[in-house]
């Protein structure tokens, strides 16, 4: 086992971990964070997105020893029910959420967008989830919603 | 297994040297290979610590690239875009921007996979490999080091890259079965030099045709001293499509790859020659 020191949804936390252990396991079996879904678990999907040190990757893909040190935000960092980001509103409004697996990945790539480019062209957005898939939607609903968080961040 | 995180080059290459232990860049690679048992490491050395070596800058004419500079970082960069725009090019369209965020180039050429995206510019850009262990340094065309098995020794680093800063015009491309999150079935990558109307010199890189990205000289001499033309084009796409006959022989992809290059050749030059066959 080896020690790491992490920072996830703004929460300092010391963790023993295998050094195997990749950094969804810890944040899941560790820290009991199960909004990040594990999909493909080969970095196809984008399910398990989190953000590490504002950038987004999958959580599949690190191992937790590599996030040693870093600032994570997984999906129960971003809102919640009483206040929800204004990507998951958005969501919600245009409905663009079917069956909720891919969905924490895909507000994460969006908000991460949005803290970096308030101003996302079309080009853009659609880039910016391109790691991300979704086997309901058809795509439309989401890059709308995502569209219509960015036009709200502007007023 | 052991772990271990060293802050300095020095630090990591005498870990290498004291323990069988296995170089970790991204990760993007290995930590599905040990998942799936296919790399089985005694030891990890994680680089990801080490700030130096992600560093890209320029120095004495070259572009210097350490191991560990993510594809997002150089597809960041302009420096890259400006002097190595079809590494740049490679580095925007490589997996997603989640994996662009964590793999490294340095990682792309340790795990060395056929359609690794990365190599077909290197080449073609004509970089050296920067290598360091416990015995020295030094620094390997890529396209020598490329002829090598295995790639490299077990306790060797690969420190970076350097891309000598030519004023060469290059471009890439791929064919995969979607845009983004394909590994590439089939990608060139071309830098020519020109003068005037005339193409002076030419590199031609290959990936994914074969076990390793590979720099065709035959196609880089047919080419090179020829006037910029329609022809030329022409003249390239029959060349590159009998490089891939040669390469490939009679396995199932050869006469889709066949076909294929001619297409991803075209666009692989698309950004040095406009439509008419007239210089950028």
């Amino acid at each position: 086992m080896i020690e790491i020191k992490l920072v996830v949804n703004d929460k300092p936390y010391t963790l023993e971990v295998e050094p195997s252990e990749r950094l969804i396991d810890a944040l899941r079996n560790r820290l009991g964070l199960l909004g990040t879904k594990e999909g493909c678990g080969e970095g196809e999907c984008g399910a398990c997105t989190v953000i590490m040190d504002g950038k987004t990757v999958n959580s599949c893909l690190v191992l937790a020893a590599q996030a040693n040190g870093s600032v994570i935000t997984s999906i129960e960092g971003v809102g919640n029910r009483r206040s929800p980001h204004r990507v998951q509103k958005a969501f919600v409004e245009v409905g663009a959420v079917q069956c909720g697996f891919c969905t924490p990945g895909m507000v994460l790539s969006a908000k991460n967008l949005l803290d970096k480019n308030s101003k996302p062209s079309n080009e853009e957005i659609g880039i910016a989830m391109s790691g991300n898939l979704c086997r309901c939607t058809g795509y439309d609903k989401i890059l709308r919603a995502v569209k219509i968080a960015a036009e709200e961040g502007k007023e | 297994m052991k772990y271990f995180q060293p802050y300095s080059v020095e630090e990591a290459i005498e870990i290498a040297h004291a323990s069988e232990s296995t170089f970790l860049a991204g990760g993007t690679d290995l930590v599905l290979h040990m998942r799936t048992g296919k790399a089985q490491p005694s030891g990890l050395i994680d680089l990801g610590k080490i700030s130096v070596l992600r560093e890209i800058k320029e120095v004495d004419g070259f572009i210097e690239i350490g191991s560990m500079a993510t594809f997002a970082e150089l597809g960041n960069s302009e420096l890259v875009a400006q002097n190595a725009y079809a590494l740049w090019q490679a580095c925007q369209s490589m997996g997603s921007p989640q994996i662009r965020n964590q793999a490294t180039l340095g990682g792309n050429l340790g795990n060395c996979s056929p359609a690794a995206d990365g190599l077909p510019p290197l080449l073609a850009l004509g970089a050296e490999v920067h290598l360091i262990s416990q015995e020295g340094e030094e620094f390997v065309p890529l396209s020598t080091l490329l002829s090598r098995t295995p790639l490299l020794g077990q306790n060797t680093l690969i420190r970076g890259f350097r891309i000598p800063i030519t004023g060469w015009q290059s471009g890439f491309s791929k064919l995969g079965r979607r845009r983004a999150l394909a590994i590439a079935r089939l990608s060139v990558a071309v830098a020519v030099e020109i003068n005037g109307t005339r193409v002076e010199n030419v590199r031609v890189a290959l990936g994914a045709v074969g076990r390793r990205a590979f720099l065709s000289e035959s196609l880089g001499r047919e080419l090179s001293g020829l006037e910029l033309n329609g022809a030329w084009l022409e003249k390239g796409v029959l060349e590159v499509q009998q490089i891939v006959r040669e390469a490939l022989g009679a396995r199932a992809s050869a006469p889709y790859k066949r076909t294929a290059v001619s297409g991803v050749f075209r666009e692989a030059l698309a950004s040095i020659i406009t439509e008419g066959g007239t210089q950028a």
